[in-house]
């Protein structure tokens, strides 16, 4: 099981730069899917991408899917080198993504933000239109039933405000 | 891709209704979105926690049903 909570706590408290995206971020607008992973994107500067390696390194980052004892080195050259990584940890599957298809990375998904509060701390999500953007962007039919739960959302939050 | 193709957020078209999306969201349980609506930011991801760890649970029991065969 994926635990939202430390993994959020862990990188916020890490100061780690990044926007909740994907799933969990529907699950925070209100989405009752389940979702079993984290996606989050993080910022691609020098400083952030060592901090992830610092804060990650203890939960043992492996790539989900891979056979066990590939050599998987865990440091900034390999997050300088890759983008997007799906990652088992201890903590439970965790995406780390440089960019998102239709979205672009952290900077630009940035204005894009709300701060949550949850669990005595704050962390950045994409907004709710955003996400239903990105993700018909992406155009994967996977995609399509959690879009229309998205935009029924949007709409169900409309009739009450 | 190369960087002229590359597609960012802002880039991308307003939303408009999408007949696929529509015929979806016909079938969305809106009762459990009104529910939803009504919890606080953490309530909804503890209740995904909950929910996380009850499949992982009947992942756990159909793995030993499977077993016993």
């Amino acid at each position: 099981m994926t635990d939202l909570r430390r993994i959020v706590k862990v990188l916020t408290e890490a100061k780690i730069e990044f926007i909740l995206v994907g799933g969990a971020a529907a699950t925070a607008h209100g989405a009752s899917r389940l979702t079993q992973d984290i996606d989050i994107v993080y910022c691609r500067s020098a400083e952030n991408i060592q901090r992830l390696v610092d804060v990650l390194g203890p939960y043992d980052p492996y790539m989900r899917g891979a056979p066990p004892g590939l050599p998987f080195l865990w440091d900034s050259t390999t997050i300088h080198r890759g983008l997007n990584f799906t990652l088992t940890t201890s903590l439970g599957d965790l995406d780390l993504l440089g960019e998102i298809a239709g979205g672009g990375g952290y900077e630009e998904l940035l204005p894009h933000t709300m701060t949550l509060e949850a669990f005595g701390i704050e962390c950045l999500c994409l907004k709710i239109e955003p996400l239903i953007r990105v993700k018909r962007a992406a155009g994967r039919p996977k995609d399509l039933e959690a879009i229309a739960e998205l935009e029924a959302l949007l709409e169900e939050r409309t009739e009450r405000e | 891709m190369s960087v002229e193709d590359r597609v960012v957020i802002d880039d991308l078209p307003e939303i408009t209704p999408d007949p696929v999306v529509e015929a979806y969201k016909a079938h969305v349980d809106r009762t459990l979105l009104r529910e939803n609506l009504k919890l606080t930011v953490e309530e909804r991801f503890l209740k995904l926690m909950d929910l996380q760890k009850f499949a992982e649970e009947l992942r756990e029991a159909g793995r030993k049903a499977r077993e016993k065969r």
